[in-house]
């Protein structure tokens, strides 16, 4: 992809922005869709969907509300890779595919090290509910699996057994959730980790309650792995600009929150909305949705559409192209990146802050 | 831009000023009355009150527990109301854009957020980058951080203590160093369920007291205006103005900022356990000058509590209202949210909310008691009016007084109470003195070369109608509110010290991170690269 495009043909950015700004203000509801930008892009966009009385949603929402709904129905206990490094003298992994969400997960927890911090300075325990084919290895140390192809009723059954309650399953099921059990409960400072497309909110919810269980004798704590492409750093800056997380509209002038409605992919297919601007900056992500609407995308210069989108703005990857402020899964929280390979391509900030300015020059935020 | 108030009231304790006269602002400052000169704009505001800008000093309005603490209850800040186009997101409840223009309609122009850990600083200030027109500043949050105990423990000497102190506060971009009952976090990850004074953090060996002890005089060491702002132990326990009172005596005399303290004047007296032991406290603090306070008053409404101090919230956590809590074991101090609704006919908080009104009233020096309901934790900011009525006017107190149930009542002093806060205490106590605490000697007074943050107000019968609508509000010489309204926004400033120090301990800091986390240090700093606008740290003076 040359620097930008619209309709397939090479342009200026300025054009480009302009073109972009004529297509958003002929709808009637406009959605920033995928928002995999920096903070300083979901700024932008969050004031741009405020001026367009649009509505803004991320790529991986549905991961996101995973934990979040969790949170705001029952609350939460977590933790950061720093104190599970330092302190956690057990770990218990919950999921399969957790080393591909985060491949550098075994080097920053390191496992197999005596937690610094532990007062028994003891080898750590490492537990791991349904990791799936060969996925629990942790080099140097002995895993205790436990397979289960129903992950819901194990973490239940795992919840009974901790707090002493019986359970009806067979003999050897049993004895690997008693073992479980009497690990979890001696723990000084555990942590349970979790993350992936196999836990939903149930699952979530149930095993929260068992770190809530335990925490009335010891401590456990949690750490969601979260998803890529900045969403948990999008997430608090909607939070902060608009008191709520991503799926909010402006529809009514105000921000209003809601899952379902304001899902970017269900309001394009339904109709609702009639123009979108996708944005995808940390890597080649295409749009998910099927229908063909008004689309100006702001993405990664690899990425391959099903349809040429009627503008089209290759932007620098945050951290690396430009410096960047974002969420960062090393630490569980917004960093500041300065451009590892510095380069000329554009940020989303730059480019969404060029299109608001065809919509009244006040630069008042 | 030569402007003129003309013919106000002007209250100026920090000049000792309390008369009718003009007031001249030319550009961002006050400037004297120009001879020769006619004003490019004036404003008629005989009749009319006139104050410095207000400063709040303990207001929790950003960082990482606050945002939790939004995405938590998105069913409490459900919005109505459009904003106007040129206030995007002003009416967005809960949002830093609303937070920025609400403290603006009060007269309010400098803000504190008070407990931000070194390694949620760059979100902070993310956030109070988007807060509009007020200046605002952060402290440090230190005393439950592993490198801190670490040097303690390992009897480092006082000269590493503050040279770590210094580089953590310059790192962070704060303007002060506050410690959340320290130790106690650490503790907690240790199981501890209690922590006291004199407890010990395990893993370290170090009491509660060395702790607060040791970043007292680092403070004080590298220069800092503003003292060690401390939130002690056992916050909201029954019985626990004991801790109040030997933490005032721990002090040894120096300088201690006790935060909130009206959440640790509870006797353990009655039937029920649970007294106010305001009386008692307010006499304390009144011996003991090298102390100030802020009072934390309790209002009665749904709120929600937000506090690093996360032992005390995780204990908090069965009192939820709504029945769901965060409860975060972060690096360093981590912490807690946990909603609440203090209620006028429970008889805990019927307690609660007198003994603060009796701190304000019982504390006799108002250069030394300041005005906070540690929002949101006592009550939202947006209370604040109310509370000036209560503290300024003894019917509005006997009248909200004769809601609460008896025997509430009984075990306070309040209703024997007569005083009422003149114009000028009220000045002194949220303008001149908040200055003088945070040696923000640009703001806080209406003398020649000031700061032109200026608020005006219209006095009425209806004291809490006036604190809410600021008739006029200048920020910077910038007329900001006409009439309670926000007309525009403008960016204020973080306030800072950058105190100074012996870099080494950067060095020790940089391989302390390598090997312990395994990440760099450099990912927390908080750079002006990575806000929305450049220029807008301001440094404030470290020497006293
Ligand atoms: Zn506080």
């Amino acid at each position: 992809m040359s620097e930008a495009r619209i309709d397939g043909k090479p342009a200026s950015l300025a054009a480009a922005a302009e073109r972009a700004a004529e297509i958003l203000s002929a709808a009637r509801m406009p959605v920033i869709a995928g928002l995999g930008t920096d903070v300083a892009g979901a700024r932008a966009s969050i004031l741009l969907a405020e001026k367009l009385r649009g509505a803004y949603d991320h790529m991986y929402s549905v991961r996101i509300f995973a934990d979040l709904d969790v949170m705001r129905q029952a609350g939460l206990m977590f933790t950061t890779p720093n104190e599970a490094r330092l302190r956690a003298d057990v770990l218990l992994f919950i999921g399969k595919d957790l080393t591909k969400i985060w491949p550098a997960m075994m080097t920053r927890l390191s496992p197999a090290e005596i937690p610094p911090f532990d007062l028994a300075r003891k080898p750590r325990k490492i537990l791991w509910i349904a990791p799936g084919r060969g996925g629990a290895k942790v080099e140097g140390l002995a895993v205790q699996t436990l397979d289960s192809s129903d992950l819901h009723a194990a973490l239940a059954a795992l919840r009974a057994r901790a707090a002493g309650r019986p359970v009806s399953c067979a003999k050897r099921m049993l004895r690997k959730l008693d073992e479980f059990a009497e690990v979890l409960k001696k723990a000084r400072f555990g942590v349970a980790v979790w993350g992936g497309d196999s836990l939903d909110c149930l699952m979530i919810e149930m095993l929260h309650g068992l770190i809530r269980d335990l925490n009335k004798t010891t401590r456990f704590s949690g750490l969601p792995l979260g998803c890529d492409s900045n969403a948990a750093g999008v997430v608090q800056a909607s939070g902060w600009m608009t008191g709520f997380p991503v799926r909010t509209s402006f529809g009514r002038g105000f921000p209003e929150h809601d899952t379902w409605r304001f899902d970017a992919t269900r309001m394009i297919e339904s109709g609702e909305a009639d123009a979108a601007v996708w944005i995808s900056a940390y890597g080649p992500e295409a749009p998910p949705w099927k229908k063909n609407i008004p689309l100006v995308a702001l993405a990664s210069p690899q990425t391959a559409f099903a349809r040429e989108p009627q503008v089209c703005i290759g932007v620098g990857c945050p951290g690396i192209d430009h410096d960047a402020a974002e969420f960062s899964r090393e630490t569980a929280s917004i960093v500041g990146r300065l451009a590892s390979h510095g380069s000329p391509a554009p940020s989303v900030a730059a480019i969404i802050g060029q299109i608001a300015k065809h919509f009244g020059e006040d630069a008042s935020c | 831009m030569l402007i003129l108030l003309k013919g106000g009231r002007i209250v100026d304790p920090a000049n000792g000023r309390d008369e009718a006269g003009d007031l001249w602002i030319e550009n961002d400052r006050i400037v004297a009355a120009p001879p020769g000169r006619l004003a490019d704009e004036v404003h008629d505001v005989s009749g009319k009150i006139v104050m410095a800008g207000a400063i709040d000093i303990h207001s929790h309005i950003a960082g990482g527990n606050v945002n939790t603490a939004r995405l938590l209850l998105p069913e409490k800040h459900q919005n109505h109301l459009p904003n106007p186009p040129a206030l995007p997101l002003s009416t967005a409840k809960w949002s830093t854009f609303e937070t920025g223009t609400i403290y603006a309609s009060m007269g309010f122009t400098t803000v504190i957020e008070p407990a931000i850990v070194p390694h949620q600083a760059l979100q902070a200030h993310l956030e109070l980058s988007d807060i509009p027109i007020i200046d605002k500043g952060t402290l440090t949050v230190l005393g439950n951080d592993d490198f801190l105990l670490s040097l303690l423990r390992d009897g480092e000497g006082q000269a590493a203590v503050a040279d770590y102190v210094a580089s953590a506060v310059a790192a962070s971009n704060g303007l002060g160093v506050k410690c959340i009952n320290a130790g106690g976090a650490t503790a907690f990850k240790y199981n501890a369920r209690t922590f006291s004074l004199d407890d010990v953090v395990p893993f370290y060996g170090l009491t509660s007291r060395q702790i607060v002890e040791a970043l007292q005089r680092a403070v004080e060491d590298i220069q800092i205006p503003h003292p060690l702002h401390l939130h002690a132990n056992n916050l909201g326990i029954p019985g626990n103005v004991a801790t109040a009172l030997a933490t005032i005596e721990a002090a040894r005399g120096e300088r201690l900022h006790f935060a909130h303290l009206q959440f640790y004047s509870y006797g353990a007296e009655g039937d029920r356990g649970f007294s106010s032991a305001a009386a008692e406290l307010a006499a304390a603090v009144n011996a003991a000058p090298n102390v100030t306070i802020d009072v934390g008053q309790v209002m009665f409404r749904q709120t929600v509590t937000i506090s690093a101090d996360v032992l005390r919230q995780f204990n908090g956590v069965a009192m939820a209202k709504p029945k769901k809590s965060v409860i975060h074991d972060g690096d360093g101090n981590g912490g807690g949210i946990v909603p609440y609704l203090y209620r006028e006919n429970d008889f805990a908080n019927a307690v609660q909310w007198a003994c603060g009104l009796e701190l304000f009233m019982l504390i006799d020096d108002s250069w030394r008691v300041f005005f906070t309901t540690d929002h949101p934790n006592g009550a939202p900011f947006t209370t604040y009016p109310e509370i000036f009525a209560l503290i300024m006017n003894r019917d509005a107190r006997a009248e909200a007084t004769a809601r609460l149930p008896p025997e509430a009542l009984a075990m306070t002093t309040l209703p024997s109470i007569a005083r009422e806060y003149t114009l000028s205490e009220i000045a002194t106590m949220t303008r001149a003195a908040p200055a003088k605490l945070l040696g923000l000697k640009d703001r806080g007074h209406l003398g020649e070369g000031g700061l032109a943050d200026i608020a005006v107000y219209t006095r009425g019968k209806d004291l809490a109608k006036m604190f809410r609508f600021a008739h006029l509000v200048f920020k910077d010489g910038d007329l900001v509110v006409r009439d309670g309204r926000v007309t525009h926004y403008r960016w204020g400033k973080a306030l800072k010290v950058n105190p100074g120090y012996d870099k080494a301990i950067d060095r020790r800091l940089a391989a302390y991170y390598d090997h312990h986390f395994g990440v760099s240090r450099d990912l927390f700093a908080v750079k002006e690269n990575f806000l929305p606008r450049t220029g807008m740290f301001r440094e404030v003076a470290c020497a006293r």
